[in-house]
Formats: C-alpha cells, structure tokens, sequence
C-alpha cells in the first residue's frame, strides 16, 4: 500500500473525494495536493515557493476541510498552487507552511466554490487514516 | 432504510413525521421522477432538514430536487422567527445566485441570419469564464456601497434605468446589510469580479418566446411569440463562497453553544433570535446585493451591445426588465399559517420566490396576475415563464421550482461528451455557443440535464405556478 493517495466519488451534483494517508498530516497533504488536481486538471506543478499556514478547528474534520478552503482561496486569489504541505497539528488546529508554485493563476482550469462539511468522514485505522469530502463545484 | 415516501395525489408525495423529523417531508414531482428520487439521499436531506429547531408545517422539496450539500437542491424550508433557526448551508455557497429576464420587441428572424455576430458581440461584452474579471475597477470603499446599496449601485453608475428596480426582487436590495461584518477576504475574492459572469452553470442566453400559455400573463410581462428574449444567470461569484464559508465555520461552534443536534454538519445554524444569525444575515444581505449589481452590470453591458450591434437604442429595442429571481437566499416574509399570520424565515436553496396575485411584494403591473417565475432549462432546449400563485402562498410559502436539476455528474457528462462536437451539435439545432471553456460546455451538455418540462408541468398540474411561456434558446454565452 503507498503511503498516501486518493480517488474521486460520483456525485451528481458535486465531486466527492476520498483521500487517506499513513497519519493525519500525510493525509492532509494528500488532500491538498487532489483539490489542486481537480482545480489545475493535473497540470504539472513547481513545488519552488512556500506559504506559511496556520489555522483553528473544532476536530478533524473541520481541519480538513478549513485547510482546503485556504488552500482554494489561495489558489483562486493569489494564484497559489499547493502541491504539499509540511504540516504540525495542535488542539485541534494546525500550523505550517504550504508548498507549491506561485503566480500560476492560469493553470487553474475549473472552478471549485469550497469544500463543504456535508457527508464528512474521518476514519482511522492502525495503519491509515482516511477522510471523505464533498466539494461543492 | 428506505424512507417511507406516501403518495398524497399525481404531483405530490409525502414523509410521513418520524423519529428526529419535527415536521412532515413533502415532495412536488411525477411517479417517474419519484422512482429515480427513491435511491437518491435527496430525501433523506429532505428529512435532515426537517428536523431543525423551530421549522414550520414541513420541509418541502420542488420537482427538480437533487442531491445537495445540506439542504437538497430544491429545497424550501420556514423557520419561525421566536424558536426557529437560520442555516448558511441553507442558502448555499452561491449566495443570490439568481437569474433574470430581459425582453426586446426584436423579431427573431431578424436575428436568426446574424446570429454568429451577435452571439459575438455578447460574448464580447460580459466577461466570462473561470475567475472571469470585471470590465470595471472599484474604486476604495466603492465595494462597500455596492454591498449596501445592490441593483441601485449599479444604476446610478449607469448600469441600467430606474425602472428596472421595481422588476427585481428586493427591489434589487436586501436590507440589513452591514459591509463590517463581511472579512476582508470575502472582499478580496469578489472586487475583482463584480460584472462578470463566472464558469459552471452561468450563462447569457439569446433566445425567442416559442409559445405562449396564458396571453393576458405573457402581455403583462411584455412578452410576445417570436419576440428575442435574453436571460442571465449567476449570482455572488467568489464574494458569497467565502461568507458561506466563513459563515459554517463559525455556525459549527454556535450549532454546539446552544445545543442545536445536526444529523450533516452542513445545516449548522444558528437561533433566529441570536446575535450570531444576525450577524450571518447582515453578511448574507451584502452577498444577495453584489449579486443584484453584478446582474445589473451585466444588463448594462448587453444593453449597450444590443444598441450597437442594431444601431438603435435600448428603448427602440424595447430590452426592458421583466424580473429578476433569486434562487439560493434566507429572507424574512409573513405568511398565513394555520389561520394566523406568521413571521418566518424562508430558506430557498435551488428554489424561487413565486409570489401570487395581489401580494404587496409582487410588482405593481404584475400584481393581478402573480409574481414571474423564470426556470431555466438546458442550452439545447427550452426554458419557461411562470406566474405565482395563490396556491403557491398556501402550500409551498410561495416558493417554486428553479430549473432542470441535473441527471449526470460532471464527469459522466465530461465521459459521455468525449469524442463528440458537442458545439457544432448545438449549432445544427439552432444554437450557436460561446464559450472559452470545452469542458464547461461538454459538463453543461443538455443531455447532463431533465427535461425542464417535466418539472414546470409538475408546478403547473399541482397549481403552484402556472406556465405562461416558452422560450428557445439560440445563443449561449457559457463561462
């Protein structure tokens, strides 16, 4: 099994992503680097410039999905594109920085409005946690 | 378990109050559109919502219900002002994401010949397409009136006249905004944006009246047979994603405070009565009036395209305003419920005010004959105009259907459009697109869409609201 990885779910509306990891952070990575696959349709992407992150969440699942409403509103304002993150959890927040590249606004090939809270599942495992996110496109 | 779903006549079924459920489910569609409902978790949202504090008489569910976020798409659902609630996951991402229709005099046989050039001039004239940006740069604290002031902004600034406010719901203005309360970010996000239409499913759509319902209705809307239409659709743009967000993440922590139970953590809320729910509506209100000006903009922008391309003014075009609808909004209305009137606040997520005849709210030259209901359909077919109903205000807190609804995700639509020419067949049928985007067009094919017709004659067979006409389609502008 690799360490990370994810797979799109049908939705009819929307686009539902399920994305695991060996621990919360490489899951974490894991599900920025997807919503910028969604976002850029897997266009080729520098990992030369940094983003520093810090947030607050009630739980797991709101730490997911408030890293990648910062991870979009990044991407959709400042055109920067995440292709990891290097990050450290505490009381139910996160700190960190953001890896990816910058000024790449028109790599941005479709639009996603955010990830939603709706059907939101975070599962551990002795050896993965996975996660499951409706975005709402 | 399958949710118990009793048919309670042709166009409408209900579910029954069980378990958490404070109120009963109650569900407008046909028995065709009810055997594909039955395996969708629609329903379910359906009974999710019922359960929030304070709902009144039911949760309902129009005939082009999906699945959602939260609310179903299709969703309507009443809180009473003292014990009742208010759920951003209610209203949506896409907050006043509404659609508006404009009417010419113009003969659509003296544009079917030009109609590649005018589709142009259109798409010209309205930027479109992912993170599309205004024509117009905002000046400082600019932003700021177009959050309080809406549809007015925009006309003052000559985006329009001054009777297209009194075509626009709201009069183009929700009052109660406050500009403080929405964060800079949200500003950031939408400042850029303000007279754009956006990707997905926003467009501008030239098309005819193909026929006519109800005469007396369709001449007070000044809507005539084979007459060009045009309609826009889209809403906040990145501005109401970012209060939406910023909204459920705050409403996560006042749901727990005061110890609303969710079965989806999208229909966090918070109580009417709070400082919290009064803080979301004040933002909310700013995101409902960018909308409104960011439709107003875009009605300037085709005004002065349609001018130039005819070389006559808007007035000898007679592009006049006959409404503007929201479709995803929280908003505080009176109706009469059990024999006494009632305040409430009407959550429409994917759904349409559809006021009846003689309310105060409806315009005044509309006002004998019910509020217009515009529902959109796909870009190969048809779209209708309804009119509101006095039934409508009994069953359904006048609220009615808002579209087509989706029949394939995204991708299925993306998969099946593979290998096609999905512009030119659109231009065989009469419809030429204009769009920067392939894989807009190929996710927004007609076939990723039902048929339009089947919801509206839903509303019309149930009373909700009545049909009044028909338009067709023969150019998009997509993002």
């Amino acid at each position: 099994m690799s360490e990370a990885g994810h797979r799109y779910i049908e939705h009819t509306a929307d686009l539902a992503l399920e994305v695991w990891g060996a621990n919360e952070p490489i899951m974490l990575a894991e599900a920025c680097r997807a919503v910028i696959e969604v976002l850029t349709e897997a266009a080729p992407l520098a990992g030369t410039h940094e983003h520093p992150i810090s947030l607050d969440a009630i739980d797991r699942g709101d730490r997911l999905v408030r890293l990648l409403n910062e991870v979009l509103y990044l991407a959709l304002v400042n055109g920067f594109l995440t292709i990891d993150a290097k990050l450290a959890l505490h009381d139910g927040g996160l700190s960190g920085k953001l890896v990816g590249e910058a000024h790449a606004a028109d790599k941005i090939r479709t639009e996603i409005k955010a990830a939603t809270y709706h059907d939101l599942q975070v599962t551990q495992t002795p050896t993965r946690m996975t996660a499951r996110v409706v975005l709402d496109v | 378990m399958p949710i118990d779903l009793q048919k309670h006549d042709d166009q409408c079924w209900v579910i029954p109050r069980e378990g958490r459920m404070r109120v009963p489910g109650r569900i407008y569609a046909s028995e065709s559109m009810i055997a594909d409902l039955r395996n969708d978790k629609s329903l379910q949202q359906v009974q999710n919502v019922a359960q929030l504090p304070g709902i009144v008489r039911c949760s309902i569910a129009m005939p082009d219900i999906h699945w959602g976020y939260g609310f179903p798409i299709g969703g309507v659902a009443a809180f009473d002002e003292h014990e009742g609630v208010i759920s951003p996951g209610g209203v949506g991402y896409d907050i006043n994401c509404g659609v508006r229709l404009l009417r010419t005099n113009v003969d659509v046989e003296d544009v079917r010949p030009r109609l590649e050039a005018v589709s142009l001039a259109l798409h010209r004239a309205i930027p479109a397409g992912l993170g599309s940006r205004s024509h117009i740069r905002l000046g400082k604290g600019e932003l700021d009136a177009v959050l309080r002031e809406g549809a007015r902004w925009a006309i003052e600034r000559g985006f329009g006249q001054d009777d297209d406010l009194a075509h626009i719901e709201e009069h183009g203005c929700m009052p109660g905004a406050d500009p403080k309360l929405v964060s800079e970010k949200a500003k950031e996000r939408g400042r850029p944006q303000l007279g754009s239409l956006g990707s997905g499913n926003h467009f501008c759509e030239l098309g005819y009246v193909a026929e006519i319902f109800d005469e007396q209705a369709a001449r007070m809307f000044g809507l005539a047979l084979g007459e060009v239409t045009l309609m826009l659709h889209s809403g906040s743009r990145g501005l109401g994603h970012q209060i939406c967000d910023e909204a459920l993440r705050d409403m996560l922590r006042t749901s727990e405070r005061y110890g609303i139970e969710l079965s989806d953590r999208q229909l966090c809320a918070a109580p009417l009565s709070s400082p919290e729910a009064a803080q979301y509506f004040a933002a909310m209100a700013c995101a409902v009036n960018f909308a409104f000006a960011n439709r107003q903009m875009m009605t300037g922008f085709v005004r002065e395209a349609f001018s130039q391309f005819f070389g006559s003014t808007s007035e000898q075009l007679g592009l006049r305003l006959v409404y503007d609808v929201c479709h995803n909004i929280a908003k505080w209305e009176t109706h009469d419920i059990e024999g006494r009137r009632h305040r409430v606040c009407v959550h429409r997520k994917g759904a349409t005010r559809a006021f009846g005849p003689h309310h105060p709210d409806v315009p005044a030259d509309y006002r004998d004959i019910g509020q217009p209901v515009i529902v959109p359909g796909d870009m190969g077919r048809y779209s209708f105009v309804l009119r509101g109903t006095e039934r409508a205000m009994q069953e359904t807190f006048g609220s009615s259907c808002h579209g087509a609804g989706r029949r394939l995700s995204r991708a299925a639509a993306k998969k099946q459009a593979r290998g096609r020419a999905i512009f030119q067949e659109l231009q065989a049928k009469g419809v030429f697109v204009q769009s920067d985007s392939k894989l807009t067009v190929a996710e927004e094919m007609p076939e990723a869409y039902k048929d339009v017709a089947e919801v509206v004659d839903v509303m019309d067979a149930a009373g909700i609201a009545k049909k009044v006409a028909k338009l067709v389609p023969m150019a998009v502008i997509k993002g």
